[in-house]
């Protein structure tokens, strides 16, 4: 396929933006100026930012725990990211919902869910609700390996097939569930061929390619939009990090240096930069001028959570319920 | 004015809403070619086709984590579970997504959708289908809780509930669904945190819920007749809760029984009870009585049965034990 | 520009950690993202990667000491940079992560009536608290009628009320309805209940059975709760405030005539008949204005003149006498007189008043005009200072003019507390008021 350079430079830029921010919360973390528990996306940027540079803003995805990726994927705001996640009144859940609960309705963002396997059901309710309105928005559902052995994967799966929904499930499939690997959490190493199971088509990508996700996703999407019906792509990926900010050594309780260093040398940014670099897409200057320009973007988003108050005590009250009257 | 059953309230209520507004749909095992086990959504797969009555498989956590996200999508679905007892196997759809959106996204994103669920035993369903944890419901904060008693109020609130913006546990009653009462024919509704005073005495006040209120109505006769007069509040709504009422009428008479058909440890009567003790000690006569189901599984055995779900005899001991406080 | 190192965050429920090894050392050279030291916390050790690049210029807190996340532990500065004490921050006060303290009890203080009788701890339902606090009654001067003397919220109401809630009988709701419906005493009911508790059935057994008669000799009759507060109240008032009374005869021909010459027109007007009570306690009300130190009562060291004139009208009941006021007697029409002491009268005698009723008035009359009484002295109802007795009208021939006349004439009297009311300040209301009621035309032009 070819993609024009254009979009590949607005993919590297995306899994750059993606890269940066999940670093500077490795060190706001440890300060404690993000409170709470961070999930990171490190290593597994061109999964969020392959399949969701084919979406459209009225498209939806519904994200994970480890949701940093997708969310900066389909758009959503540098400073109100920081902000929830300091827990600030400026952030997009007005610091009522934190790093795992991230949602923005506008731009197709059903939010970010702590719960794993959550949001299998909720896309196959947005791709229902497309399928009553008579549009063809499409929604992207990310879960990750140890979820898809949960109910609703099946009775997701199943559902949307039946009735050949817009939705396209996208397993990240980084080998562990947490602390425990994948071989120890199914019998199977290809999750995509769960699919055949469900009478729907099951790919499986190079997660850390980012044009192969970009390629499998513009197929899927095509197929969801003519109301073909949905697909499983399995993007085979590896979180650079440990589960959790806090999980010691980044995961070496229960995984190899050498299994890190391996899956670190397949670096999707390396990659693309590379390439782009070497069909004089993007010349080296700019490639160092966009990591600067990233950089001041992320900068700003965190002097902006800093000036930012926390919501007032009596704020939280507010949004229990739905009064008579209220507007969105 | 015509009289007709619950599930005929209900079923006008849900057609009515589905004939205004098509973003209106109805999902649930059994509910469309045959119309629902108590037979609620009767007919309206003929009137409304399958796309808007869409019968499912057995995916709880599926469709009602679907509903959420239509819901969160522009729709307004009306999903049914077939026993309140079967909303365990997604419980985590109901609790951390339906009941935590708004509030999570900060107020972005809106779930309006109404949960059915049916409680009350007496048909020999045995354990697993004759539950009544609806104060389970009335727990969380983010849900709204709605008991009707009557087919008058089975109309109004389902029809308050789909046009309510937030998130509904519409709960029914087994053995409600054949009562009949008087129905308007025109769309009304009723809202929500409203309580019905549905006999006004001087004595004592029950707070029921479902068939207690129609049991509270049948002692009530009699009780008149020994001179005792009692008044029955019925709240309508769990979530909003009716407090005024319940509280002006416990001043009026000073003698407060609670009765619905939930067990006893940490019920709705408890809530209702440690409420009203709280704020309205001083113009208590006696203590408050709670009438509900024993702390037991729902057993099997018709004797046993019966003697599980709180009747007329335990309201009237009740009533009785209150008026010794003079 | 300096960074400062610290103990990162590591997890959600990590406080402290120990440095266990500086796999750098103070002036090595760092570079972002390579292992700086490593820190054991909960038996685990981590790794813990330099956040900038440059050189570790100063090690702050050595191997082996624990310390709290986020204190700084070191800092690096940049190549070339000059590293300065200044650069180490000054060691913050704990952090302030405000820890709930366990939780206070806030126990309400106000509102509370606390009712600890002499033998213990009074048993009442909370509405009989209250109700007893509201009107100043002390919980030990009731007698419950519930299980084990519970104080029940209708033995408040029938105190307060001054009904006959005979103390020890214990009786339901229900069987109290009835007595009272039936008038029955309920201390002559045989009780069949719980430990003798007078049920509904009970009252209705004793209806069937022959009336009851009137207390035999040598019979001994506990002091009902009301009785005793009578007595209670009549030794205060006996005993503290010196009485003195006078008297007068007053010629009430005047006044019978007015009344019997309105009385049929108003009866038809306004459905009711005016007694001779109701134009005396007009002429007494009016007279008070006259003499406002009769209105008085004395508090602590001060006379208070109270503010309203509301005359308080003796009614004789089975129990003892209860004294209901009518309320700004100056104001009211005679009409209003009337209707009022109707209706206080037929609630005194169905144990309906209120406490209010009982307790607003500032002056009371007492008649025994249906005795044949010629005159009496009255004891004040305190805090009163004042109190008008009436003895019977009598034919009488007096003398006028030099003249024998036959007139009818009643024996008035007034007692006076002489702590406050002089003599002839008495003697000059109680000719006043005589005045007044002999010339009735004069005094009720204001009807």
């Amino acid at each position: 396929m070819n993609i024009e350079k254009n979009k590949l430079r607005e993919l590297y830029t995306t899994m750059l933006r993606i890269r940066l921010f999940e670093e500077r919360i490795v060190d706001l973390y440890a300060r404690g100026l993000v409170p709470g528990l961070a999930h990171l996306y490190l290593g597994e940027e061109a999964v969020a930012t392959g399949i969701c540079a084919v979406l459209r803003p009225d498209d939806y995805i519904t994200s994970t725990h480890r949701g940093h990726g997708h969310v900066i994927a389909k758009g959503a705001n540098l400073k109100n990211m920081m902000a929830e996640l300091f827990g600030k009144k400026t952030g997009y859940c007005k610091g009522k919902g934190g790093s795992m609960h991230i949602a923005d309705m506008e731009i197709g963002i059903l939010g970010a869910n702590g719960i794993a396997g959550a949001g299998l059901p909720i896309a196959t309710g947005a791709g229902m609700s497309a399928k009553w309105r008579g549009t063809d928005q499409v929604t992207v559902c990310f879960f990750g390996d140890d979820a898809s052995n949960n109910g609703t994967f099946h009775e997701s799966l199943n559902l949307a097939s039946l009735h050949k929904l817009p939705v396209v499930f996208v397993c990240e499939n980084n080998l562990y569930g947490i602390s425990v690997s994948q071989e120890m959490h199914q019998p199977i190493k290809d999750i995509a061929i769960r699919a055949t199971g469900y009478d729907m088509p099951g790919v499986v990508v190079d997660g850390n390619n980012v044009i192969a996700v970009y390629e499998e996703a513009m197929k899927a999407v095509k197929r969801a939009r003519a109301k073909e019906g949905p697909t499983l792509i399995e993007c085979k990926t590896y979180r650079w990090r440990g589960h959790h900010e806090g999980d010691p050594n980044q995961g070496r309780r229960y995984r190899t240096q050498e299994e890190i260093e391996a899956w670190k040398k397949k670096d999707p940014i390396k990659q693309l930069a590379k390439k782009l670099i070497e069909e004089r897409i993007l010349a080296k200057k700019a490639v160092a001028a966009l990591e600067k320009e990233v950089t001041q973007e992320i900068d700003q988003a965190v002097a902006f959570a800093n000036e930012s108050e926390f919501p007032k005590v009596e704020e939280m009250y507010e949004d229990v319920y739905i009064r008579e009257g209220e507007t969105e | 004015m015509r009289e007709i059953t619950y599930a005929q309230a209900l079923n006008e209520a849900l057609k009515e809403c589905m004939k205004e507004d098509e973003r209106v749909v109805l999902l649930g095992e059994d509910i469309g070619r045959y119309g629902g086990i108590f037979q609620v959504t009767a007919g309206l797969l003929d009137e409304f086709g399958p796309k808007r009555v869409m019968d499912t498989p057995i995916s709880e956590a599926a469709f009602v984590g679907g509903c959420v996200g239509a819901a969160l999508t522009g729709m307004r679905p009306v999903v049914e579970i077939m026993f309140i007892d079967f909303t365990t196997v997604c419980m985590d759809m109901i609790v951390n997504q339906m009941a935590k959106m708004h509030y999570m996204f900060g107020g972005r994103g809106r779930v309006p959708m109404v949960l059915r669920v049916n409680i009350g035993a007496g048909r020999g369903a045995a354990a697993q289908h004759s539950q009544s944890f609806h104060s389970w419901f009335m727990h969380i904060p983010g849900l709204l809780v709605v008991t009707p008693s009557t087919p008058y109020d089975a109309k109004g609130l389902m029809i308050e509930a789909i046009k309510n913006d937030n998130p509904v546990i519409f709960v029914e009653h087994k053995k409600l669904y054949a009562e009949k009462g008087p129905v308007p024919e025109e769309s009304y509704s009723i809202p929500f945190g409203k309580a019905d005073v549905k006999r006004e005495g001087k004595d004592l006040t029950i707070v029921a819920t479902h068939a207690m209120v129609l049991r509270s109505l049948a002692i009530a006769e009699e009780a008149s007749k020994k001179g005792i007069d009692v008044e029955i509040v019925d709240p309508r709504t769990l979530t909003p809760l009716d407090r005024e009422t319940i509280f002006s009428s416990v001043k009026k008479t000073g003698r407060l029984l609670v009765a619905d058909e939930g067990h006893k440890t940490c019920g709705v009567a408890a809530e209702i009870s440690a409420m009203v003790a709280e704020e309205m000690i001083y113009f208590l006569k006696a203590p408050i009585l709670r009438v509900c189901s024993p702390d037991t599984p729902v057993p099997f055995s018709p004797p046993l049965e019966q003697a599980y779900i709180p009747d007329e005899k335990d309201l009237l001991l009740a009533v009785q034990r209150l008026m010794e406080y003079a | 520009m300096a960074t400062e190192v610290v103990l990162p965050m590591l997890g959600i429920t990590v406080e402290k950690g120990k440095i266990v090894e500086w796999v750098k050392k103070e002036g090595d050279s760092v570079e972002k993202g390579e292992t700086i030291f490593v820190v054991e916390v909960e038996k685990a050790t981590t790794e813990v990667e330099s956040p900038a690049g440059g050189i570790l210029a100063k090690i702050l807190v050595p191997e082996g000491v624990e310390v709290p996340v986020l204190t700084v532990v070191g800092i690096i500065t940049e190549p070339g940079e000059k590293f300065s004490e200044e650069d180490v921050p000054q060691a913050e006060s704990p952090s302030s992560v405000d820890s709930v303290d366990s939780v206070t009890m806030v126990t309400p203080q106000e509102n509370a009536p606390m009712a600890t009788g002499p033998d213990g701890i009074i048993k009442a339902v909370p509405a009989a608290r209250r109700m007893a606090k509201e009107h100043g009654i002390h919980l030990q001067d009731i007698s419950g009628t519930g299980p084990d003397g519970l104080i029940f919220a209708g033995d408040v109401e029938a105190m307060i009320a001054g009904t006959a809630r005979p103390s020890d009988v214990r009786a339901s709701t229900l069987a109290r309805r009835l007595a009272e419906k039936e008038r029955i005493p309920l201390e002559q009911v045989a009780g069949t209940g719980v430990r003798d508790r007078i049920m509904r059935q009970d009252v209705q057994a004793f209806l069937k059975e022959s009336e009851t008669t009137g207390t035999p000799l040598g019979t001994v009759i506990p002091m009902s709760t009301v009785r005793k507060v009578i007595a209670r109240k009549m030794s205060e008032s006996a005993f503290s405030a010196p009485h003195i009374y006078f008297f007068t005869d007053t010629c009430l021909d005047p006044l019978l005539e007015f009344r019997s010459v309105v009385l049929p027109g108003l009866e038809k007007r306004f459905d009711l008949r005016l007694s001779i009570n109701d134009f005396i306690i007009k002429a007494v009300a009016l007279n008070i204005l006259d003499f406002p130190m009769l209105n008085a009562q004395i508090k602590g060291e001060d006379i208070h003149i109270m503010s309203e004139v509301n005359v308080g009208l003796a009614v004789a009941m089975p129990e003892g006498l209860i004294v209901p006021a009518i309320k700004n007697a100056d104001r009211s029409g005679l009409v209003d007189i009337a209707r009022q002491r109707i209706d206080l009268v037929q609630r005194a005698r169905q144990g309906k008043l209120t406490l209010e009723e009982m307790e607003r008035g500032t002056f009371t009359i007492s008649s025994l005009a249906q005795y044949d009484i010629t005159h009496f002295t009255a004891i004040l109802n305190p805090p009163q200072s004042g109190i008008l007795s009436i003895g019977k009208t009598d034919e009488k021939l007096v003398m006028e003019k030099g003249q024998v006349k036959v007139k009818r004439i009643a024996q008035i009297g007034l007692s006076v507390d002489h702590r406050i009311i002089d003599g002839a300040m008495a003697a000059d209301f109680l000719q006043n008021l005589k005045w007044k009621l002999e010339r009735p035309s004069i005094t009720y032009l204001t009807v």
